[in-house]
Formats: C-alpha cells, sequence, structure tokens
C-alpha cells in the first residue's frame, strides 16, 4: 500500500476496499480513494454493496439477549474467591 | 501500589457481560456452552485481575480470556463441526451471485433485501461454517465492532495478520452466506458458474 499515487485506477482502488471501508488507510489515501469512487460508478456500486454487506451482517449479529440470571450465576462462582 | 478490589472487576465485566455472552454464543453456535464459557472466563478473568493494568481496555483484556477458553476448548474436543469448502472465494462473491440473481446490487443499501430474507439465525449458520481462526475474528469484527488493533490485543497476533484474516474471512462468508440462502431455498442452487 506505499507504492505514491497521485491518482487511482480501479484495480489500486479495489485493493483498498477493505482498509477504505475500516478506515485503516492514511488520510491521503482514503481521499484518493474517494476521489476515484466520485468518478468511478463500477467501483462505486462494488464498494457501496460490500459496506452494505458488513451492515447488514452486523445488524443481523448483533443482540442477543443474556439470560437473565447470568450475573447472579457468575457472582455465585466468584464468591469462594473472594474470601 | 493497591491491589485491584474485587469490586472493580465486577463492576468492569457486568458492563461488558452481555456483550461476552453474545460473542460466546457466536463461538460455540449453542446458548448453555456459551454461558459455561463466559463463567470459566470470568473466574479466570477474575483469578488473573491483578494482572490487568487500570485504565487499559478491559474489554479487549477480557475478551483476549474469552477467547483464549474458547480455543482451549476446542483443542479439547475429540472431532470438529467439518467446515464447509470456502477457500478460495473469488473477490465480490455476493455481489456477482446476487446480480445473477436479480437481487439488488445498487441503491444505498443494496445487500439488504438478500440479508433481511436471510434472517439472523442464518446469518448466524453462516458465520458458523467458517473455519475457526476466521470464525473468531468476523465474530469479533462484526459484533463487537473492535479496530484491527483491538483484535489483535484479543488474539495476540499482529495487526496485518488480523487484516490479512478479516479479508479472507469477509469473503468466505459471503460464499457461506450465499450456500446458506441456497440451501434455505432462498436462491436457487447453483449448476457452475462461480464457485
Amino acid at each position: 500500500m506505499s507504492e505514491p499515487l497521485d491518482r487511482m485506477t480501479c484495480e489500486s482502488a479495489f485493493r483498498r476496499l477493505d482498509d477504505y471501508l475500516d478506515r485503516q488507510l492514511s488520510p491521503e489515501e482514503m481521499r484518493l480513494v474517494e476521489e476515484h469512487l466520485h468518478i468511478c460508478e463500477a467501483c462505486t456500486r462494488e464498494f457501496t454493496f460490500e459496506a452494505s454487506v458488513i451492515a447488514g451482517v452486523r445488524r443481523k449479529l448483533q443482540s442477543i439477549p443474556a439470560p437473565p440470571d447470568l450475573l447472579a450465576r457468575i457472582a455465585a462462582r466468584l464468591r469462594p474467591n473472594q474470601d | 501500589m493497591p491491589t485491584a478490589a474485587p469490586a472493580s472487576f465486577e463492576s468492569l465485566f457486568t458492563a461488558l457481560a452481555g456483550s461476552a455472552f453474545g460473542v460466546a454464543v457466536r463461538f460455540t453456535n449453542n446458548r448453555a456452552d456459551a454461558e459455561d464459557l463466559v463463567q470459566d472466563a470470568a473466574l479466570l478473568a477474575f483469578r488473573a485481575f491483578d494482572s490487568f493494568e487500570p485504565g487499559t481496555n478491559f474489554k479487549a483484556w477480557f475478551f483476549r480470556i474469552l477467547t483464549n477458553c474458547y480455543f482451549s476448548r476446542r483443542r479439547r474436543e475429540k472431532s470438529r463441526p467439518a467446515t464447509a469448502d470456502l477457500d478460495d472465494t473469488p473477490d465480490l462473491y455476493l455481489y456477482a451471485r446476487s446480480a445473477e440473481n436479480g437481487f439488488p446490487t445498487a441503491g444505498p443499501d443494496p445487500a439488504a433485501q438478500l440479508l433481511d430474507t436471510l434472517g439472523t439465525e442464518r446469518v448466524a449458520a453462516a458465520i458458523a461454517r467458517l473455519p475457526d481462526e476466521y470464525r473468531v475474528v468476523s465474530t469479533l469484527y462484526f459484533m463487537e465492532d473492535f479496530s484491527y488493533e483491538e483484535i489483535g490485543r484479543v488474539l495476540d497476533c499482529p495487526v496485518g495478520t488480523v487484516r490479512s484474516r478479516l479479508h479472507r474471512g469477509r469473503k468466505m462468508l459471503q460464499k457461506s452466506l450465499w450456500q446458506v440462502a441456497e440451501e434455505s431455498g432462498i436462491v436457487a442452487g447453483s449448476a457452475g458458474g462461480v464457485t
């Protein structure tokens, strides 16, 4: 990811897809990817789709309610260790 | 320096017990096993609490113990469920398959229709099919919004390893999601094409 860039191709933008979506790029690389997305409809569709998959999986997987007495049962196991 | 008081452990643990249970369910695919796992991890964490540095990331510290407990249990298991063949999944797998099968690939949230049709249990089933090292890193990423650095602390591995496992895990998950959709009759089964 360290080659000098002043403009991105589809290939170089795509190589940065995951890091871009996770905001792991440098500010300069973020800007270059965004510039590319601004002019490339195909890459924009692909990036938007990938972001949508991540957001959708997150929505589906989050929020599993814990058993209401979980903390009480753990506290009971910890109690003998507190003496 | 004074020893950390047990009450501090309890207050820190109480704040994340719910999310620890959720992650444990995705690790074990079973609520009873998940509860055992969280209880075992809590006991180990409590006993090791002196080694926790106040002011650092308790959540990452606890999830490291939870994850180590999980891997330790897995090592003791004699048989493990077979994982689907998810190696070598091409880039943009779900995008290509969605386009071929009439699911949206454009718009503000194009994957929502497929994922909503699948629903939580089938998405969880797709995650469950990933090989362990990819399932664990994906679960931490998708469920807890951990950064790469935090996942690296939890798994005791470099950020570069987290990045590569997540990249591969995401691709595997896309194929797994599609396999689950096919098996559930949500989409037609493949007779070739993208594999």
